[in-house]
């Protein structure tokens, strides 16, 4: 599987590269999960620096790669931490839907793909933007799960996440996608 | 730095259980709970959510840090929601205490009741999961995964995450190390949240890009034992034992008992304790 490059069609292969690269993505996001901090001015806005490589992982590596890296890696994130890795399933699948609503970017965001660095670069970020703003709309299933009002999910739930980590991912995944390019070159990937 | 989850449950009752139980535990209270409202119900669902965690033998001291976090949030949105929608108990005859000034929110028999029992809801769902994490030994995960019926590469990717951990977790200290021997700590916490998550990307960037490339020997050789080609055998065989099937079918008629309650009784509604509406009368 190539990346950033793929085709429509090995948009949905999975073989032992999707794995590992799903798999080094999830732990990556469950180690470096153990590093937040709260955004100034407010309580419960908490940046992820770790959030960066769910849309990352997603944009380069296709739609698998990122439903597993957020999902699992979420998981992850919360076992660590001690919450246990089912505990918030909600939230870690509405994570994994950002990774994965990024990595359909060749669908909506083809002819940024090809470009030159510079443009693959803010496709990565558009691409994490539109998939946090989507991804993140299956919190409201705690509506269900844990009986929340809408309301009261919008103002503490959905925006502050999608505010603190559309701010990560705009800053962190170029950088990221600025990166790994040359390096996918030397190994002819 | 040691990253690994922490299985201090470890020769527990709870533990001596095939994982699987642990999972399908968790799915099935969770169907449980989300049918009730009422305190009483729920208040009983809380305390079979507190044996059942019990069982799992984890000492308190190990893991207060964690309840005390798992706490504090979950009582966070119970308390946000319940300003918030305070009013907006349909259905329900309300006994308000007093009006919240500037929101408007009024507080009554009703919404309080209703916080208890969401609060009780999430409590018991946080007991019941935090057995997957302490009870669970690292190394199944995968297992379990492949024998719920999860595709085999799904449960795959899930073992070898837990595999990698441990090198990332090493790569990560040994990253922030070489920053700080070149004077920079991407773990500072001074400037604004851009100029941190740009500090944050020296640690970030080589760590990922190196993970990634130092991926190709485990591709290599998953390749080489022809991966994805055949059904895949597992080193860790389980089996559910009487035990694990009487938890199981245990957990599942509560599921199922409550699901059709839910339709035929009152436990999906409000209960209001008399003392309290008497005490709003006031």
């Amino acid at each position: 599987m190539s990346t950033m490059t793929m085709s429509r069609s090995n948009l949905w292969e999975v073989t032992s590269r999707t794995i590992v690269y799903a798999a080094i993505g999830a732990a990556l996001y469950g180690v470096l999960s153990l590093f937040s901090f709260l955004l100034p001015g407010t309580t419960n806005v908490s940046i992820r620096p770790a959030f960066s490589l769910v849309a990352f992982f997603g944009y380069a590596f296709g739609p698998i790669v990122g439903l597993f890296v957020g999902f699992v890696g979420n998981s992850i994130g919360d076992q660590l931490n001690g919450y246990g890795f089912l505990t918030y399933w909600n939230w870690s699948l509405a994570n994994g839907f950002v990774g994965f609503v990024a990595g359909l970017a060749p669908l909506y965001l083809a002819s940024m793909m090809d470009g030159p660095i510079s443009r693959r670069a803010l496709g990565g970020a558009i691409a994490g933007v539109v998939g946090s703003v989507i991804g993140f709309l299956f919190v409201f299933s705690d509506i269900w799960v844990g009986g929340s009002s809408f309301d009261s999910l919008l103002t503490t739930g959905y925006v502050p996440v999608v505010i603190a980590d559309v701010i990560t991912v705009a800053i962190l995944v170029p950088i990221l996608v600025y990166a790994w390019e040359p390096v996918k070159e030397q190994l002819g990937r | 730095m040691n990253i690994a989850p922490r299985y201090l449950g470890r020769g527990s009752w709870l533990a001596r259980r095939d994982p699987r139980v642990l999972v399908l535990v968790v799915v099935l209270f969770i169907i449980a709970a989300i049918q009730v409202w009422d305190g009483r119900i729920m208040a009983a669902l809380l305390l079979l959510a507190l044996l059942y965690y019990r069982t799992a033998g984890i000492r308190f001291a190990d893991v207060r840090r964690n309840w005390i976090a798992a706490l504090t949030l979950l009582t966070i949105v119970v308390v946000v929601n319940t300003i918030l929608t305070g009013n907006r108990l349909e259905g329900v005859v309300v006994h308000p205490f007093f009006t919240l000034p500037i929101i408007g929110t009024v507080v009554s028999a009703e919404s309080l009741t209703y916080a208890a029992s969401q609060w009780m809801r999430y409590v018991a769902m946080v007991a019941v999961g935090f057995p997957v994490a302490f009870c669970v030994a690292p190394a199944d995960f995968g297992v379990t995964f492949a024998r719920l019926g999860i595709p085999e590469k799904f449960a795959v990717g899930v073992d070898l995450t837990f595999r990698f951990l441990p090198s990332l977790s090493v790569d990560y200290q040994q990253t922030i190390d070489a920053q700080r021997i070149r004077g920079h700590d991407p773990t500072a916490k001074r400037g604004g949240p851009i100029a941190r998550l740009r500090g944050i990307a020296p640690l970030l960037t080589p760590l990922t890009v190196n993970a990634i490339a130092g991926a190709e020997d485990t591709i290599d050789a998953m390749d080489l034992r022809a991966f994805g080609t055949g059904r895949r055998t597992w080193l860790r065989h389980l089996a559910l034992d009487r035990t694990d099937w009487l938890i199981l079918l245990g957990f599942a008629a509560l599921a199922l008992t409550l699901t059709i309650a839910g339709f035929t009784t009152s436990i999906s509604s409000i209960w209001t304790p008399p003392f309290l509406i008497d005490l709003a009368g006031r």
